[in-house]
């Protein structure tokens, strides 16, 4: 190699004219032989070194960065798909937001008055709106009410009429109403199709008027950790109503009625009233979200907002708390409306260190049906391994999960040990949702397992409730749940709650609902510490004869949380005999007639919450096979003879006075939202609704077709480099 | 041997195309799916009519046949499902509403819209949209199409209205999904 090298290095300096290149020219001149060898080297010289060191780099790197470019395109495709996925699972199908079903052009001043007197709270919520449009309007409002609210009443005032709503039948409300809305009265209805979702029509709003509702309802005081709560959803959604919008943007001008929105508006404020009445001692009185100014007046407290300027952009929460003893108590309310006494029971639990804690046999059931993919599952998942988590030695426990099939993990409930919950952390982690669901299998399965003496049988129930056969489900559970207690956890942002809560109610345990990854640990634990904690088991109740009581399968009493029991009775009761079993030994309690808090005549609130509850009940009786007319007519006359809004009852107020004329349009008649319609709305998601498949088609064949050609490419080249690769 | 050879040597390259066929195959089940499913689910129905409560178009199924959709103008007809589960809308269009359909009288159907619901960029106002149910059929006339921002604004159902409304999502040929856009039909009942 030496020797072409040396002549190479000749060739290169042949340029320069130096004595060498002087001599070989010679050389050349002498010897022909020379030049064509070394001619031929020269080629071969200048031929290598570019084939080697420019150009085949520079196909590899061409390679190499349509390699890489190829890669990243099958990263990209990847993320897609990913993205895809992930885009799917966020919750959607349908969101009920039950109070906020709700949503309405705020009010430009809302005004509460609250009347607690013991568990009953009646509040009025006043809302002043303003007609800011140039025609006359029909306004429609939907407002937020807490669970179980019984309205009651209605009252309106357009300028200086005041209409007062009375309860018709829907059917005839509606009549009513239409009938004076197309004559230009001044008219307004309240209709209800689920509960706690309502809305208010209200026809012939003069341009420039200002509009006063107030409603008025009944609502249960609740009770958790201790003390009670009352809380007033007062924000609002903001919702979106398929037709509208197009209405007011394609219409040549057609006029679009409204409320004003808070936003627009200058004053919006809150003011808020509220007067507390307790039997039972005090040790404190809370507001949460809002600064109040709390006096002490007669033989209870009122409570003002300190703020006169508040808005009302958060919900109201008041939360006060009671002097608790060590063994269940309860107090008695009555009030005699000549006819019949109605009675509020409540039963107060001990304190929770008065409870003998005893061990129990939990069994936890998990839906890994198809509608479980995604965040429901992995919820679930932790909610187990929360529950897992909270056994205590002494208990037994066994796992169950279901789609298509049934699986259980032990044949029998085992011991809480090392072994046995490592084999249920990796059932759990095992789990994975598909297939159907076929509920009626695992809940046979559960609770005809093999009972452990001495043990109370907890069932755990975790679900998003997605069943056709929800009437059967329930009245399996009624038939087979013997000793056991069933507790519903449900998953998601639209579990079928109404069947989760009935399920739990027959089942005689409680319902939690975690919408939301982030709860999990805090609704499993209040859960947790609330059941492991049974103050009073089997309890039963002595009325007398004839009392007619709700509910009807009366659940037990665990620490933190106490019973309300509403009965009528057809004489004022001498005495109520309670009995139960506490901390393992029959218990008793009688409470004495005499020692009742009665109602002022005419404070009729609690024959209306006993009305709320029968027709409750009556609505549940549907689920098991009622007759839906008979219902209907039950609850018809229910409601019409107390005065409450149902589902078939309508509040109606109409003025008189015919106030639009003619020949003045009334602005909504065109708008399709409008059409004479009840509140049975609900919030819904929207749904992930692409696949993304022709795009995810079109980049793969990309790639496909790029790889290929280049895979051709190197084969047919191949052949040629090797041999040359060879030669040398 | 010859090829053998090759993918020996460029072992990444074919690498990256075996992923890309997967990939291309994947994309192209979607479309397949869609259209095989339909005629399982045809057979669903029709035990649905025949008055089979829980219908289920193949065993392990979570969902059921609840109505068929029609469009006489595009020659179109789907295979509604109950429950808008994105596992559920890669078979059929779906019925977003909670409960059975025959309790429902705002009932609100979604679908892909690169799949069963692509016809949706051919509507027009005034086009006819029948829905059979097993209590029988109904048509509505399309009066308003329009896109709104799924971030901001919720679906109202409201069952004292009789409405259909057809969803889903937009752009319509916008390459890649998860946008916050949706396309809105909504129908009336012709009375």
């Amino acid at each position: 190699m030496s020797k072409p090298m040396n002549i190479d290095s000749h060739n290169h300096l042949q340029r320069v004219e130096s004595i060498r290149d002087q001599l070989e020219q010679q050389a050349r001149r002498q010897s022909p032989e020379l030049v064509r060898r070394m001619a031929h080297r020269r080629a071969a010289a200048e031929y290598r070194p570019r084939s080697r060191n420019d150009s085949s780099r520079q196909v590899r790197n061409w390679r190499d960065r349509t390699l890489l470019t190829l890669i990243g395109l099958l990263l990209l495709l990847f993320v897609i798909r990913t993205e895809t996925a992930i885009a799917d699972q966020p919750a959607w199908g349908l969101q009920l937001f039950s109070d906020a079903a709700v949503f309405t052009e705020l009010a430009v001043d809302t005004d509460i008055q609250l009347d607690i007197t013991g568990l009953v709270a009646r509040v009025e919520i006043t809302q002043r709106f303003t007609n800011h449009g140039t025609e006359w309007s029909e306004g429609v409002y939907r407002f937020p009410l807490p669970d179980d609210a019984a309205v009651d009443r209605l009252r309106i005032k357009v300028g200086e009429r005041v209409l007062e709503g009375e309860i018709q039948v829907k059917e005839d409300a509606r009549q009513t109403y239409e009938a004076a809305r197309d004559a230009g009265q001044t008219a307004t209805i309240v209709e209800q199709q689920r509960r706690n979702q309502f809305e208010t029509r209200l026809a012939n709003i003069g341009p420039g008027e200002v509009v006063e509702i107030r409603i008025g309802f009944l609502h249960n005081v609740s009770y958790s950790n201790f003390s009670y709560h009352l809380r007033l959803p007062m924000t609002f959604t903001p919702r979106f109503e398929p037709g509208r919008q197009a209405e007011n943007r394609h219409s040549d001008g057609a006029p679009q009625p409204y409320l004003l929105p808070a936003m627009l508006s200058n004053g919006h404020h809150l003011k808020l009233h509220a007067t507390l009445v307790s039997a039972a001692e005090l040790t404190a009185i809370e507001s949460r979200y809002h600064d109040v100014d709390i006096r002490q007046a007669g033989n209870g407290y009122t409570i003002d907002l300190l703020n006169p300027d508040e808005l009302s952009d958060r919900d109201f929460e008041l939360s006060w708390t009671p002097a608790l003893q060590s063994r269940p108590s309860a107090s008695l309310t009555t009030y005699d409306d000549g006819e019949s006494v109605y009675a509020l029971l409540m039963l107060a639990p001990p304190l929770a260190e008065s409870i003998t804690p005893r061990p129990r046999e939990v069994i936890l059931i998990i839906d890994t049906s198809g509608s479980m993919q995604g965040t429901s599952l992995s919820q679930a998942k932790s909610a187990l391994l929360h529950a897992m988590n909270s056994l205590d030695a002494e208990d037994y426990f066994n796992l169950l999960q279901f789609n298509s099939t049934t699986e259980q993990l032990f044949d029998r409930s085992v011991p809480v040990s090392g072994d046995s919950l490592l084999k249920a952390r990796r059932f759990i982690g095992k789990l994975h949702a598909d297939g159907g669901t076929e509920m009626a299998p695992a809940l046979s399965a559960a609770l005809h397992l093999p009972e452990i003496p001495q043990l109370m049988r907890q069932v755990i129930f975790v679900t998003d409730g997605a069943v056709g056969n929800e009437s059967e489900l329930l009245q399996q559970v009624a038939r087979e749940l013997g000793g056991s207690r069933m507790f519903t956890v449900a998953i998601g942002h639209a579990p079928n709650s109404w069947f989760m809560r009935k399920t739990a109610e027959i089942g005689r345990g409680s319902y939690v609902h975690i919408g939301d990854p982030e709860e999990v640990a805090e609704r499993m634990s209040a859960l947790w510490g609330r059941i492991k904690l049974p103050a009073l088991k089997d309890i039963c109740v002595d009325w007398g004869d004839g009392a007619e009581f709700y509910p009807e399968v009366i659940p037990d009493l665990y620490a933190g949380e106490p019973l309300w029991l509403l009965a009528r009775l057809r004489t004022g009761p001498t005495m109520i005999g309670l009995c139960g079993e506490f901390n393992g030994e029959d218990w008793n309690l009688n409470v004495n007639g005499w020692d009742a808090v009665s109602s002022d005549p005419g404070d009729d609130n609690l024959a209306r919450l006993w009305a709320r509850k029968k027709i409750e009940a009556l609505e549940d009786g549907l689920m098991f096979g009622a007759d839906p007319e008979l219902t209907k007519l039950e609850i018809t006359g229910v409601a019409l003879d107390y005065g409450l809004l149902t589902r078939h009852t309508s509040l109606v107020a109409v003025d008189r006075t015919p106030r639009r004329r003619h020949d003045e349009l009334l602005a909504t008649t065109d708008v399709p939202s409008l059409l004479p319609a009840g509140s049975a709305t609900r919030l819904a998601g929207y749904p992930q609704t692409a696949t993304g498949w022709l795009a995810q088609l079109l980049l793969s064949l990309f790639v496909l077709l790029l790889a290929t050609a280049m895979l051709l490419f190197s084969s047919s080249r191949l052949p040629m480099t090797k041999p040359a690769v060879r030669a040398t | 041997m010859n090829l053998l050879h090759v993918l020996k040597r460029h072992w990444c390259l074919a690498a990256v195309a075996f992923t890309a066929a997967v990939f291309s195959f994947d994309a192209l089940w979607i479309p397949v799916k869609a259209e095989i499913a339909q005629h399982l689910l045809e057979r669903a129905w029709l035990r649905t009519l025949a008055g089979e409560p829980d219908a289920k178009p193949w065993p392990w199924a979570d969902t059921r046949a609840v109505a068929i959709l029609e469009v006489p103008r595009l020659g179109l007809r789907e295979i509604v499902l109950e429950g808008s589960s994105g596992r559920n809308l890669a078979f059929g269009p779906t019925l977003v509403n909670t409960g059975r359909i025959e309790q429902s009288s705002d009932r609100v159907i979604s679908g892909h819209r690169d799949t069963h619901f692509s016809f949706l960029k051919k509507l027009q106002t005034g086009d006819l949209l029948r829905l059979h149910t097993p209590r029988g059929t109904r048509d509505y006339r399309v009066r308003w199409q329009q896109a709104v921002d799924s971030r901001k604004q919720s679906l109202l159902i409201d069952d004292a209205v009789e409405r259909l409304t057809l969803l889903t999502c937009y752009p319509f040929d916008a390459p890649f999904p998860g946008g916050p856009l949706r396309w809105v039909v909504t129908a009336l009942p012709v009375s």
